[in-house]
């Protein structure tokens, strides 16, 4: 199997420039972020809110410039590109964003929406558009009457394929989806599931997949990268794989199972995610974490895989 | 303790909610279930009297309190029991807290209002709460303004507000859809704790179905402003009657079986100025027939609970 996307410690660092009552400081929202992503294979990044996924989405599509790392997207070492050739080679990998309402230009038709990417790649023709405009909502389940309405006129899960069909328009080989079913209701949250399964047996594509929901990107990827605070904890090869990473298991107890006779007495982790500024040497996960110890609060654990898979903790389960 | 019967709710011409009957006894949660736009929140915002800040009011049905019949109540009395006996908590803690006004007086206002009792006893209750609610150092805590606080952790000082004046009947409308997954937990748990220990009724408004699994005794299931419907928990999971609740429950993946997909329901839920006639569910039903595109169905009794439909039964 090929890779098609190769990240190797990729790392993004904010500063804020401080002002007269406060002091410059920086964060890392990405610390050394590496894995690959094999063709036709979905990944699924997980983590709470501000611990760096949809920075590390943004950063493998270069719309932000890492700071440190490598990206290589078939091969190609996406950082040396200069950006217009990035802008040429985004043909191959597109995204689709968390908040359809907000996504689409409110001022556009659909068509226009979906000729957008084209007329970007100087690749629009007059007399095919509206072909390609009515071949791609078909792709997406929707009717191509739709073609000429306006982004307010349909629903959210409407706009949310309309989304899918604009990043599927220059044919990617690559999708990086941002929480795509996040703002939606869940029985339309199942029909975009549904639909990105079909997609990706019927067009060979690649996904990485961004959620919060664990539950969800158990079903429905194929590897899982755990992240805490900018930084990889965790790389399950399969979504059954024996989890060895406390935050991990913690984030699995959180999730309620749909069925009442599997009641679990969960002893909820308490504490919160530590602010990412002026971060206490250690792992950031051992305040909250059940099994720190004493090396924990002094030294950072790196991911190794003497445990069968990437896990970075001192005392792991 | 709390009994709903045929409740409808109106603003001006429209009827976004229409027939919802429930009851809960004390120390029972109810589960109120359903997609957005299918009147959960509304059926919250009657049981508290708070329609008419909406332009809303109650048009039918009655709501009855502990004996005493809600829906004709003046709003001066109301005014006692919100806040007193019926406390309220809210979807969104970051917009439910005064941000110019530290913790601690605002906690503090419930208990001096509704009890009677002078700034010190309040505040050394409003401590107490705090410290139930697994709040580090609470008396520091009350010095604080919203802002210096995480969601998790203003969403506990919301829900040490509603319980300052010791309520009968709490009310809480998506206590956790804005906060993350360890934190719904943890909040979810601390809800179930206090209805355990203090014999309170809860109300829960969720879109969860796992939620909903996990902490009720009850469950009402709403689509498009009805009840469509409702019964135990085990019940309703193990053999729902509805397919629109079939349906739900379908949506959630569940396990890592190979074999489970899911399908979602085809279409989207109807808004209020849409409406279909007959059934609500029918556009998206699979079961539909020529009778449900014509006459609503009622909401009859069928197992232990009750089901509003013209093909009720368990899933093919």
């Amino acid at each position: 199997m090929t890779d098609l996307l190769e990240v190797r410690n990729l790392s993004k660092q904010f500063k804020s420039s401080g002002g007269p009552f406060r002091k410059p400081r920086a964060m890392y929202a990405v610390n050394d972020v590496s894995f690959d992503l094999a063709k036709g294979r979905v990944i699924g990044v997980v983590g709470e809110s501000g611990c760096g996924k949809s920075t590390l989405a943004r950063l493998i599509l270069r719309l932000i410039e890492p700071s440190t790392g490598s990206l290589r997207f078939d091969g190609d070492d996406l950082r040396a590109k200069s950006p217009a050739a990035m802008r040429r080679l985004r043909a191959d990998m597109q995204m689709v964003f968390q908040d359809p309402y907000s996504a689409i230009d409110p001022r556009y038709t659909i068509t226009r929406a979906l000729i957008e990417p084209f007329v970007v790649q100087g690749r629009y023709t007059n007399g095919t558009a509206d072909q390609e405009v009515s071949e791609l909502l078909t792709l997406v389940g929707l009717s191509p009457g739709l073609a000429s309405s306006f982004p307010h006129q349909i629903s959210g899960g409407q706009k949310q394929r309309v989304g899918i069909a604009r990043a599927l328009a220059l044919r990617p080989r690559l999708l990086v989806l941002d929480e795509p079913t996040a703002s939606l209701d869940v029985s339309v949250q199942a029909q975009i599931i549904s639909l990105l399964e079909k997609l990706r047996d019927d067009l060979g594509l690649t996904y990485l997949f961004i959620s919060h929901d664990l539950s969800l990107v158990r079903y429905f990827c194929d590897e899982i990268l755990v992240m805490y605070l900018g930084r990889v904890v965790e790389a399950l090869p399969e979504t059954d794989a024996t989890v060895r990473h406390p935050y991990t298991a913690t984030l699995m107890d959180s999730t309620f199972a749909p069925d009442p006779r599997q009641r679990r007495i969960i002893a909820p982790l308490e504490g919160e995610v530590p602010s990412p500024f002026d971060q206490p040497p250690g792992c950031a996960f051992a305040d909250r974490c059940p099994r720190a110890t004493a090396i924990c609060r002094s030294e950072t654990p790196v991911l190794s895989t003497a445990f069968g898979h990437a896990v970075a903790c001192h005392n792991p389960l | 303790m709390l009994e709903v019967r045929d409740l409808e709710v109106a603003f001006g011409q429209i009827a976004p909610l229409c027939g919802v009957s429930f009851a809960l006894e004390k120390g029972e949660t109810l589960g109120i279930v359903g997609e957005s736009g299918s009147g959960k929140s509304l059926t919250a915002m009657s049981v508290m009297g708070l329609l008419p800040l909406s332009g809303g009011r109650i048009t039918a049905g009655s709501i009855i309190f502990d004996g005493q019949e809600l829906t004709k109540l003046p709003e001066a009395a109301y005014r006692k029991l919100r806040g007193g006996r019926l406390g309220l908590i809210t979807q969104n803690p970051m917009t439910s807290l005064d941000p110019l006004q530290k913790i601690g007086p605002q906690v503090d206002a419930v208990a001096r209002l509704h009890l009677g009792i002078t700034g010190q006893q309040a505040r050394a209750r409003t401590i107490e709460i705090l410290g139930t609610l697994r709040i580090p150092e609470p008396a520091l805590i009350c010095d604080r303004y919203p802002h210096q606080m995480s969601g998790g952790m203003k969403q506990r000082i919301v829900i040490a507000g509603a319980l300052a004046a010791n309520p009968d009947l709490l009310v809480a409308d998506e206590p956790t859809t804005a906060l993350d997954v360890t934190v719904q937990a943890q909040i979810i748990r601390l809800l179930d704790d206090l209805v355990k220990e203090r014999a309170l009724s809860l109300v829960l408004i969720t879109h969860d179905m796992s939620v909903v699994a996990q902490t009720c005794d009850k469950v009402v299931v709403m689509y498009a402003g009805r009840a469509i419907e409702q019964g135990p928990v085990e019940a309703i999971f193990a053999e729902p009657q509805h397919p629109y609740t079939q349906a739900l429950i379908g949506c959630i993946p569940k396990g890592l079986s190979e074999d489970e997909h899911l399908v979602g329901i085809p279409g989207t839920v109807p808004t209020v100025m849409n409406y279909p006639k007959g059934c609500p569910f029918h556009p998206r039903c699979i079961r539909a027939e020529d009778i449900c595109t014509k006459t609503s169905p009622s909401l009859l009794p069928r197992g232990d609970g009750a089901v509003s439909c013209h093909f009720p039964g368990a899933a093919p």
